[in-house]
C-alpha cells in the first residue's frame, strides 16, 4: 500500500518509520502525563458534598470549589450586595454592545456617552453611597476585582497611551522628548516594583490629609505602566499610515487635532487594535500582581483560601480552577486579536 | 499689540508657546509633588538623603552569593539583592532559550502530533499569568515534594526535596578559575580564527574548516577544561545526616520555583519568536540556494539561519529584558531579589521610600539601557546593507 492511499491520520502519524517512532514516544510521554491528571481531575474526583470529609475518593475535591465559588467570584463582598457587582458587569456588557451595534453615525456619540456614564456608575454600584450601602474596597475581590482592575486601568492606559504615541510622533521636539522619556521609563521597570511604588509614593506626594484608596493606587500604577505599552502598540498603527494622509488632511485646512481625530486615529487605531488587545491580555495577567500589596484578586483569593484550616491541602484544586479562568479569558481575547489581524490583512488587500 | 497677535499666526511661534506651556505645567506639577513629599516626610520624621545606606542592616538573607551577613550595611544588602536578581535572570535566560528553541522548532515540525503538542504548550503558557506559575511551582509542586529523608536523588550527588535543591560544591575553586581562564582564551582564539578565515577567504577564495575549529574551540576545549577541573577537585557531596543534608550548597526552594516558572513561561514566548523568525525567511531563498547547488546543511547554515536570526534577535532581546523584569515576581514568594530585599525589607526597616525606590528602579533602567545600546549597535552591524 502506498502512503498516499492510507487514511489521513495514519499517514500523519505513521507515514514513515521515523514518524512512527516519534509518534510512539510522544504518545507514551503524553499518556504518562495526561492519564494521572485525568484520573485525578475527573475519574477519582468528588463533585458532590459540602465539607472536606465528603472527599474520600483520593482525586480532586471539587466540593472545595463549590463551597467557595462565591468567594472566588466576589471575594469578601457582602453576599446580600453581590447583585450590585452583577449589575455593574451587565451594564458594562450592554454598554459595549450598544456601542458596537449602534448605527455608524451614532457610534462615536454612543461611545463618548458610555465613557462618561459607565465608569462612575460602576464605581457607585460597587462602592456604594447615595442610597446604597458602602462597601470598603478591602472587601472586594475575586474575579470581579480582576475585571474591575483590568477595565479601570485600561481606562487610564488607553487615552494616555494614545496621547503618548501621538507625542512620540509629534514634530514638536520637547513633546517628543517628554513622551519618549515617559514611555521608556515605565517600560523599563518591573510592574511589581511599580505597584509597590504607587502604593508607597502616591500617599507621599499628595497633600497631607488626602487619603487615596489602596485599590485606586494599584489601578493608577498599573494604568501608567500599561499606558506606556499601549503607546508602543498605537505607534505601530501610526507608523503604518503613509505620511500622505496627514499631509492631505493639512492641505485641506484641517487643524492638527481635527486631522488627528478625523483622519489619522480612525485608521491607525484599526491597525493597532490587535496589538492593543495583546496589551490588554498582558494587563489581565498582570492584575495578579496586586497580590503583593495584599489586594485579593482571583489568584489572590485562591492563594488566601489555602490558609483555611477546614480545607487543608486544596492547593491543586484552587490553582487549577483559578488558572483555567485566566486561561479562558486570555485565550478568548488572543483568538479575537488574531481574528482582527486576519480581518485587517484581508481589508488591505 | 497687533504685532504680538501677528506673531501668533506664525506656526513656529505657536509651537514654542505650546511646548513652553507644557514644560511649565510639568514643572509646576513636580514642584507640587516634591513640596508635598517633603512636608509629609517632615511630619513622619524621615530625613531624606542616602546616609542610611551605611547603617547596619540587621536583615537576615537566606540565600547569599556575596558573603553578606546581617552585620553588614544596607548598601551591601542592596548588592546582595542585585546579585540574586542577576543569578536567577541569567540562569533562566539560558534554560528558557534552550527550551524555547526546542519547542519552537517542534512547532514547525512536519510531524503532526509533535507540532500540535508544541502548539498546545505555547497556547497554554502564554495565556496564564506568570505569577500563577510562580505560586503553582512554589506552593503546588515544591511544597508537595517529599521531605529530605525521601529526596529525589539526581545521579546520587544532588538532592531535590521540599527544602530546596542541595548540590555538591567544589572544595577548592582554584582549578575552576584556571578552567574559566582556559575557556575564555579558547573563545578568544575562536574569534581570531573566524577573522583569519574570513580574511583568507576574501584574499584567496578558499574555505577554512571554520565549523570544525569552532566546535573544537567553543565546545570541546571548554568541556575538557570543566571535566579536568571537576575531576581534579575534591567535591563536598551532600550527605543525609539526621533530618537534613549536610555539606554541599543549598539552592533555596524559592529559587527553584521562580526559575522553573520563568523558564516554562518564557520558553512559550521564545518558541513563538523562533517559529516567526524561521517562517519569515521566504521559501524562495531556500529554493534559490538549492538551485545554486548548495547542500541542505549549507542552506541551513548559510541562508536560513543568518536571515532568521536577523528577524529573531530584536524580539529575543525584548524577552530577555522581560526575564530580568519578571525575576521580580520572586517577591511574591520571598525570593531575596533586589525588589523583595531592598524595596521590601530595607524599606520597612528604614522608611526611606523615595531613595530606595529610585535605587531599585535604577538597577532595571541601567541594565535595560545598557542592553538596548548593545542591541542597537549589534543590529546596525548585522543589518542588511542596501543601496
Amino acid at each position: 500500500m502506498t502512503p498516499a492511499t492510507l487514511p489521513l491520520w495514519r499517514r500523519r502519524l505513521f507515514g514513515t518509520p521515523a514518524t512512527g517512532i516519534v509518534t510512539l514516544l510522544l504518545g507514551l510521554l503524553l499518556a504518562w502525563i495526561a492519564i494521572p491528571i485525568i484520573r485525578w481531575a475527573l475519574v477519582d474526583a468528588t463533585w458532590m458534598g459540602s465539607t472536606r470529609e465528603d472527599c474520600q475518593a483520593g482525586g480532586a475535591c471539587w466540593v472545595f470549589i463549590r463551597a467557595r465559588f462565591g468567594q472566588f467570584m466576589y471575594g469578601l463582598y457582602p453576599v446580600e450586595e453581590r447583585w450590585r457587582a452583577d449589575l455593574a458587569g451587565i451594564a458594562f456588557v450592554l454598554g459595549i454592545a450598544g456601542v458596537v451595534f449602534a448605527p455608524a453615525r451614532l457610534r462615536l456619540k454612543a461611545a463618548i456617552a458610555m465613557l462618561v456614564v459607565l465608569p462612575p456608575l460602576g464605581i457607585w454600584l460597587l462602592s456604594g453611597g447615595f442610597g446604597l450601602r458602602h462597601v470598603e474596597t478591602r472587601e472586594w475581590g475575586g474575579l470581579m476585582l480582576t475585571l474591575f482592575i483590568s477595565v479601570y486601568a485600561s481606562l487610564i492606559a488607553i487615552p494616555l497611551g494614545i496621547l503618548l504615541a501621538l507625542g512620540r510622533q509629534s514634530e514638536l521636539r520637547i513633546v517628543r522628548l517628554i513622551s519618549v522619556l515617559f514611555i521608556e521609563f515605565w517600560r523599563g521597570v518591573p510592574i511589581i516594583a511599580v505597584i509597590f511604588l504607587a502604593s508607597l509614593l502616591l500617599p507621599l506626594i499628595l497633600p497631607g490629609g488626602i487619603g487615596i484608596d489602596r485599590l485606586a493606587r494599584a489601578v493608577i500604577g498599573l494604568g501608567l505602566v500599561i499606558a506606556a505599552y499601549m503607546a508602543e502598540a498605537v505607534r505601530g498603527g501610526l507608523q503604518a499610515l503613509p505620511p500622505g494622509q496627514r499631509e492631505a488632511a493639512t492641505a485641506l485646512g484641517l487643524t492638527y487635532w481635527k486631522a488627528t481625530g478625523l483622519v489619522i486615529l480612525p485608521q491607525a487605531l484599526r491597525i493597532s487594535l490587535p496589538a492593543m488587545t495583546n496589551e490588554f491580555i498582558a494587563l489581565v495577567k498582570n492584575t495578579t500582581l496586586v497580590l503583593v500589596v495584599s489586594i485579593l484578586d482571583l489568584l489572590g483569593i485562591a492563594q488566601a483560601s489555602l490558609a483555611d484550616p477546614n480545607w487543608v491541602g486544596m492547593n491543586m484544586e484552587a490553582y487549577v480552577f483559578s488558572g483555567s479562568i485566566y486561561w479562558l479569558i486570555c485565550f478568548a481575547l488572543s483568538r479575537w486579536s488574531r481574528h482582527l489581524e486576519t480581518l485587517g490583512r484581508r481589508m488591505h488587500r | 499689540m497687533t504685532r504680538a497677535f501677528a506673531l501668533l499666526n506664525d506656526k513656529r511661534v505657536r509651537d514654542w508657546l505650546y511646548q513652553i506651556a507644557l514644560v511649565l505645567g510639568l514643572l509646576a506639577l513636580t514642584v507640587f509633588f516634591v513640596r508635598n513629599a517633603s512636608e509629609n516626610m517632615v511630619k513622619a520624621g524621615i530625613a531624606s538623603g542616602f546616609d542610611f545606606l551605611w547603617r547596619n542592616s540587621g536583615i537576615d538573607v537566606p540565600f547569599v552569593l556575596t558573603g553578606y551577613t546581617r552585620a553588614d550595611n544596607i548598601l551591601s544588602l542592596f548588592w546582595t539583592g542585585v546579585a540574586n536578581t542577576m543569578l536567577v535572570t541569567v540562569v533562566a535566560i539560558v534554560l528558557a532559550t534552550l527550551l524555547g528553541f526546542v519547542v519552537g522548532i517542534a512547532r514547525l515540525s512536519s510531524h503532526w502530533l509533535l507540532s500540535t503538542v508544541a502548539g498546545a504548550y505555547i497556547e497554554f503558557v502564554r495565556n496564564i499569568p506568570l505569577l500563577f506559575f510562580v505560586l503553582f511551582w512554589y506552593f503546588g509542586v515544591i511544597a508537595a515534594l517529599p521531605g529530605p529523608r525521601d529526596s529525589l536523588g539526581i545521579f546520587g550527588v544532588a538532592f531535590l526535596n521540599n527544602r530546596g535543591l542541595t548540590i555538591p560544591l567544589p572544595d577548592a575553586p582554584a582549578n575552576f578559575r584556571i578552567a574559566a581562564f582556559v575557556i575564555l582564551a579558547s573563545w578568544a582564539a575562536q574569534w581570531l580564527a573566524v577573522r583569519w578565515a574570513r580574511r583568507r577567504k576574501e584574499r584567496s577564495g578558499q574555505d577554512a574548516p571554520v565549523l570544525a575549529i569552532g566546535v573544537l574551540l567553543i565546545l570541546v576545549v571548554p568541556a575538557l577544561a570543566i571535566t579536568w577541573a571537576s575531576l581534579a577537585t575534591r567535591w563536598d557531596i551532600p550527605v543525609l545526616r539526621g533530618f537534613n543534608y549536610r555539606g554541599g550548597f543549598v539552592v533555596i526552594p524559592e529559587f527553584v520555583a521562580l526559575l522553573a516558572a520563568l523558564v516554562t513561561y518564557t520558553a512559550g514566548f521564545i518558541a513563538e519568536i523562533v517559529r516567526g523568525g524561521i517562517q519569515a525567511v521566504p521559501h524562495g531563498q531556500t529554493e534559490a540556494a538549492s538551485a545554486l547547488g548548495l547542500r541542505p546543511r549549507r542552506i541551513l547554515t548559510l541562508v536560513t539561519i543568518p536571515q532568521a536570526l536577523r528577524v529573531m534577535i530584536p524580539p529575543l532581546t525584548n524577552q530577555y529584558l522581560n526575564v530580568l523584569k519578571n525575576s521580580s515576581f520572586g517577591a511574591a514568594i520571598a525570593y531575596p531579589d533586589v525588589v523583595s530585599l531592598f524595596m521590601g525589607s530595607a524599606l520597612n526597616n528604614t522608611g526611606q521610600a523615595i531613595e530606595i525606590i529610585a535605587m531599585t528602579l535604577a538597577v532595571y533602567l541601567v541594565i535595560g539601557l545598557a542592553v538596548s545600546a548593545f542591541m542597537n549597535w549589534y543590529n546596525a552591524r548585522i543589518a542588511l546593507v542596501t543601496r
